[in-house]
């Protein structure tokens, strides 16, 4: 991150920060979804921008533990200090079985993730007696700890903020640390990278769980501010608008899936309060990427401002 | 909607204009202000027909009603819900913070159903919900801010049963069901009260939504059932509809519609329809009411169609949340007593009478109804659903007491 990023950085936080001063409770609601989504969309870019395998399931360890979490507040009334880490763990589980998918790439990869995560929202769907199938888990608390509570949606986004900037840092020490490097070999030339020595499977499979962890993180966040789960949280468009939201923002970057997730939450959400054909400027929108910014909005600044370097350098 | 908001805007700007010039009377404006109504439903997705009728039916109660109830001018703001929980309870947030809604009316898709209720529960501004059918909403799981006005999965499906075993003589039943919590707690409700007589269920099939082939389920009906009862919604009722006819079913077996040929769907099959039964349903477009019949020619004038049972279901809502408010002379700020007028008073709907059980849904007729050809007033020759048998004032709880229907459960696949 050279000094304009650093800038960029904190004037962010410095806005994310003063938000709620300015921003109504819808608006307040709507960002705190957008890091959420963000987080998700974050998980599934470790696999697809960092080490280029393309998971279409990251809806299952979202929902599995959202799911938990609320079965287990809700009707279990288990405080959110067990209940919370339980989401995490059950969704990381499921990533350490699914994980097994990495032995398989390209579009194999893609087919067996889709059907992974297609038995997951059955299961969500059919299963009713236990996870209350099309009507989901309903009355999800807000979050606490003791005497300590969160009693509205702006302390709920400031804790998400937290969390959200938590990950991202961890996120940066991890795709510097010699680990990163590796799966980025792995995206560049996996032959090359197993010929120098590296056990890529073991590398791919623990990408793959990691990012089984992030998603549930995010799911456990999802269901504190929806307070309420369904199935349609582990379905298939869940898992490809995430990858969307990664690709539009930029892949393989850590602000891009951020910036994708507003984008498109924020056309969803706003846009279609005073157009009716929102969903014709969402396909704009992506049509648009894809021609002039393959490399998402991130990519597009950058290439941006190489080329002003360029011209002054002239 | 543009012309809408740009009136709103002028408006807004009238009122900050009078706010400016005369800062005295502001009181009294926020006294007289308008009601301001939020509809929640889905514009684009697979059930946008549906949604997009009950903002026709909506609109054109609050048009004859001149957008006034207990004195005060009504405003309607309509939200895209998309028929996706996480969509539907984001708008049901802007409704409440942003547009300040006094409440909100929807919306559509079942599983939309608790994620707005649960809105209403934390934000305290009333639902009234319609037309999302969730059984639980008004059984197990219900919230003091929520009231229906449409009607409940299984209210539907109870009558069915008995008409099939007792009017038709049917007694092996092949039933075809919709797989999602709708489609479960209608067909399940009359396979409740079919087998309660003594019927015999030769099968179920589950079809999720969005089934493209009709095929193999024809395929899997047992030879030896004597009738097949279809529980079908979207697209999914013209494919059964074009699947049977194309195997040639017609002349094999006989198919009668649980809820299956509504309205909006009819335009999309063809005169092969007509002597169909097509519906156990709340509602028939062909109901031979003086209500009935002004709303229909209304609605046909404007839209030049026939209300399906979604159309019906708003305007009656428009109508029953304007005696409600009408009753509290507009004080419609009073949460309490708005819903207290919801659950007491007495409609006289285009679909017969309607009052509020003591669970906040609505006791109506049910009617059975056949696919006739008929000749409309503005229309002319149109196919429609014609009742061929009424159920008077059935409740959600059908013959069994609240109690006893709450102990066996919600009805599950």
């Amino acid at each position: 991150m050279g000094r304009v990023g650093i800038g960029l950085a904190l004037a962010a936080f410095a806005v994310a920060l003063t938000l709620p001063q300015f921003a109504g409770p819808f608006w307040m609601g709507l960002v705190t979804q957008m890091l959420i989504f963000g987080l998700l969309a974050l998980s599934v870019d470790l696999l697809l921008g960092q080490t280029g395998l393309f998971s279409l399931c990251h809806a299952s360890f979202f929902a599995v533990a959202a799911y938990t979490t609320a079965i287990l507040q809700v009707r279990y009334a288990v405080p959110t200090l067990l209940a919370a880490p339980a989401g995490l763990v059950a969704g990381t589980l499921l990533a350490l079985g699914f994980g097994l998918a990495v032995r398989t790439r390209g579009v194999y990869f893609i087919l067996i993730t889709i059907a992974l995560g297609y038995i997951v929202w059955g299961v969500l769907h059919r299963w009713s007696s236990f996870t209350g199938g099309d009507n989901g888990v309903t009355n999800v608390p807000f979050p606490a700890v003791g005497e300590l509570r969160i009693g509205s949606h702006t302390e709920y986004y400031y804790f998400v903020l937290a969390v959200v900037i938590a990950c991202a840092l961890v996120y940066r020490v991890l795709i510097a640390s010699p680990f990163g490097l590796s799966l980025r070999g792995i995206k560049a030339s996996e032959t090359r990278t197993r010929s120098l020595g590296y056990r890529t499977g073991l590398h791919l499979y623990a990408a793959f769980v990691l990012s089984g962890l992030l998603a549930s993180l995010a799911g456990v966040l999802y269901v504190y501010y929806n307070r309420f789960v369904n199935p349609v949280s582990a379905s298939f468009p869940i898992s490809v608008e995430a990858t969307l939201m990664a690709i539009i923002g930029g892949s393989g970057t850590i602000a891009g899936p951020f910036i994708g997730s507003g984008i498109i939450l924020g056309l969803r959400n706003w846009v279609s309060s005073f157009f009716e054909l929102y969903a014709t400027v969402m396909g704009v929108v992506f049509i648009a990427t894809v021609l002039w910014a393959p490399d998402g909005i991130v990519g597009l600044v950058n290439r941006l401002r190489a080329a002003r370097a360029r011209r002054k350098a002239l | 909607m543009t012309r809408d908001r740009i009136r709103r805007s002028l408006r807004g700007l009238a009122a900050l204009l009078a706010a400016v010039g005369l800062a005295a009377p502001g009181a009294a404006y926020a006294q007289g202000g308008p009601i301001k109504i939020g509809l929640l439903v889905p514009l684009t997705g697979p059930l946008a027909t549906p949604g997009r009728d009950m903002v026709d039916g909506f609109n054109l109660f609050w048009e004859q009603a001149r957008h006034t109830a207990g004195g005060r001018k009504v405003e309607i703001v309509v939200a895209d819900t998309t028929c996706n929980p996480d969509q539907a309870i984001t708008q049901a947030r802007r409704m409440v913070h942003q547009e300040k809604v006094h409440f909100m009316v929807g919306p559509l898709c079942g599983h939309e159903g608790p994620a707005v209720a649960q809105v209403s529960k934390e934000t305290g501004v009333p639902l009234l919900m319609d037309t999302a059918g969730a059984d639980t909403v008004t059984k197990w799981d219900r919230t003091p801010t929520v009231v229906r006005t449409a009607v409940s999965a299984s209210q539907i499906g109870h009558p069915w049963g008995e008409y099939m075993y007792k009017e038709l003589g049917l007694r092996n039943v092949t039933f075809i069901g919709q797989d999602y919590t709708w489609g479960h707690e209608v067909t399940l409700g009359a396979v409740k009260t079919f087998t309660a007589l003594g019927g015999k269920v030769a099968k179920i099939i589950w079809n999720p939504i969005g089934t493209k082939d009709y095929g193999p389920t024809i395929a899997a009906i047992p030879a030896e059932s004597d009738g097949v009862s279809a529980v079908v919604v979207g697209v999914d009722r013209v494919r059964l509809f074009e699947a049977w006819f194309n195997f040639g079913m017609d002349k094999k077996k006989k198919i009668y519609g649980g809820y299956w040929m509504h309205q909006d769907a009819l335009p999309q099959m063809d005169e092969r329809a007509i002597g169909l039964i097509g519906n156990s349903l709340h509602y028939a477009a062909g109901l031979d009411t003086p209500e009935n019949k002004a709303f229909t020619e209304a609605f046909a004038t404007k839209h030049k169609r026939l209300p399906s049972w979604f159309a019906e279901s708003a305007y009656t809502t428009g109508l029953w949340s304007k005696t409600a408010v009408d009753s509290i002379q507009g004080k419609i700020e009073d949460r309490a007593a708005f819903l207290n007028a919801m659950r007491t008073a007495q409609i006289k709907a285009p679909r017969g009478p309607l009052r509020m059980d003591g669970y906040d849904n609505p006791v109506q007729n049910v009617y059975i109804s056949k696919i006739q050809k008929i000749k409309h007033p503005v229309l002319g020759e149109v196919m429609t659903n014609v009742p061929i048998k009424t159920y008077p004032a059935v409740s959600q709880f059908w013959t069994w007491t609240p109690e006893e229907f709450l102990k066996q459960g919600p009805y599950k696949r």
